[in-house]
């Protein structure tokens, strides 16, 4: 069965894909990430992706 | 057996049930998909947050986003809406809730990544200060949720009286409570500690925490249901009450009426008019809410006006309103040459049956005809001190910028039509 377009798994898969770009480039070297900042970009990937979901939830309400 | 069969789809499909959650129902699609029990997985899962120290939520979030939920598949339909509102509809989480969150974690992502650029004033101070102010914030948002505002009642009329609703919303109420609670109370405790004012204290305060965390905990279940079986009571409290005042209101009007009609079965117009009145009265009862007064629209203003007018000479006028205007001194007007031209067709043609009235009205604009199936009569023959016609009617027309036509045939019945401004421009 076809699925429809849905926005919010498309954000949620490119925050994730640029989230595992982020970890494999700090466990290659290639960038210097201490555990702090990498915590922050988890949580603004969540919330990212909470606002998307919440806005077009009310948008399609 | 047939019809067994998709029951037992869903009950192995992994998705998401909303009667069976306690955040998201993550857990329970896992665990009804693997046919464990759900509270196996659930306290698996916490003990996965704890020993990963908190990553594992990352897994939960994204089963959240991913496992779509009970009765129907991603963009499915109910009850014929479209897929995105039926998809907005099925979620478990309210949207501004999500909004909320989202704020929340994206400024919380900014104040860690000021901290590790160095642009931070002190943990002590910063973090039971945002802590106490989303605590504060959600406190603040149950006052308001328990005692809503007139205007957000207005826009949502089924909150308070969806018993689902109410369930739900002393559910979140809960939720909103506790966190809140707990929020403000840990910031208290944060900042204390932080700044060593518990001092000697600490060993008293933390086994008072642990106490109450255990406590908590072993509670939590009974709290639970006690909180759920408030709800309902609550709920069929509600429901109890609509119903004894549903039941009031149709003994005091429509018992009523129906007793008085059986006394006057003899009298066919006043059994007629009884009739009439006790509809529009149940009418405007049930439908009073969503209509504007008489003083604002000119449908209203006219359905009153005839209301009054059959009221007074029991005899059945039957408006019909095509669109609506706003009332000003033309639309007043109007109104006044209408009703005078029910009146002259009530006194007048009495036994003709119903009296017609159709409007066409809009802001531009508007019409009003009158018909009644009356003898008729030669419009210029009336005498010039009969002043019901030429001044009521026509004169006030005039005097507002309208017109009156009155079309008469003698043994086919009157109409006159009143119009004023453009109708239909």
């Amino acid at each position: 069965m076809r699925r429809e377009f849905d926005p919010v798994s498309l954000v949620a898969g490119l925050v994730i894909v640029v989230l595992g770009a982020v970890l494999m480039l700090d466990q290659g070297g290639d960038i210097e990430m201490s555990p702090g900042l990498l915590a922050a970009i988890f949580v603004a990937a969540f919330g990212l992706i909470m606002l998307v979901s919440g806005l077009l939830d009310s948008k399609q309400k | 057996m047939t019809q067994a069969q998709p029951q037992s789809t869903e009950a192995t499909r992994l998705v998401r049930d909303p009667d069976d959650s306690i955040v998201a129902g993550v857990c329970a699609a896992v665990g009804r998909r693997l046919g464990i029990d759900p509270m196996i997985v659930r306290i698996g899962f916490v003990v996965c947050v704890i020993a990963t120290s908190g990553f594992a939520l990352l897994a939960y979030f994204a089963g959240w986003a991913w496992i779509p939920q009970a009765g129907g598949e991603r963009g499915g339909k109910i009850e014929g809406k479209p897929a995105a509102e039926a998809k907005a509809e099925r979620s478990r989480v309210p949207a501004n809730w999500k909004v909320a969150g989202g704020v929340g974690l994206l400024t919380l992502s900014f104040l860690l990544v000021l901290r590790e650029l160095g642009i931070w004033w002190s943990d002590a101070l910063i973090w039971p200060l945002i802590l106490a102010t989303s605590g504060a914030t959600l406190l603040w948002r149950q006052s308001r949720a328990m005692s809503p505002e007139p205007e957000e009642v207005a826009r949502h009329p089924g909150m308070m009286s969806e018993p689902r609703g109410r369930h739900r919303a002393g559910i979140a109420d809960l939720y909103r409570g506790g966190f809140g609670i707990a929020l403000v109370v840990g910031a208290v405790l944060l900042f204390l500690a932080s700044n060593d004012v518990l001092g000697e204290t600490r060993d008293v305060v933390l086994t008072v925490i642990a106490a109450t965390a255990g406590l908590a905990l072993i509670l939590a279940p009974f709290l639970w249901r006690l909180g759920r079986n408030l709800a309902s009571e609550r709920a069929e409290r509600i429901r109890s009450q609509e119903r004894a005042e549903l039941a009031a209101h149709l003994h005091d009007s429509v018992l009523q009426t129906l007793t008085l009609m059986q006394k006057r079965a003899d009298d066919p117009r006043e059994v007629a008019q009884l009739a009439r009145h006790q509809e529009r009265e149940l009418r405007a009862w049930l439908f009073e809410d969503e209509r504007a007064p008489a003083s604002e629209s000119l449908a209203r203003a006219l359905e009153t006006a005839a209301a009054d007018v059959e009221d007074a000479h029991r005899v059945p006028i039957n408006v019909v309103a095509v669109g609506d205007a706003p009332v000003d001194d033309r639309a007043e007007a109007l109104v006044a040459a209408a009703r005078e031209a029910m009146v002259n067709a009530a006194k007048f043609a009495p036994d003709a049956g119903e009296i017609a009235v159709y409007a066409e009205l809009g802001p531009d604009g508007s019409q009003v005809f009158v018909r009644d199936r009356g003898p008729g009569f030669d419009p210029e023959s009336i005498p010039p001190d009969r002043r019901g016609l030429r001044e009521s009617i026509i004169g006030r027309m005039e005097r507002f910028g309208g017109r009156a036509e009155v079309r008469s045939e003698a043994g086919r019945g009157t109409e006159v039509a009143l119009t004023i401004g453009e109708p239909g421009s």
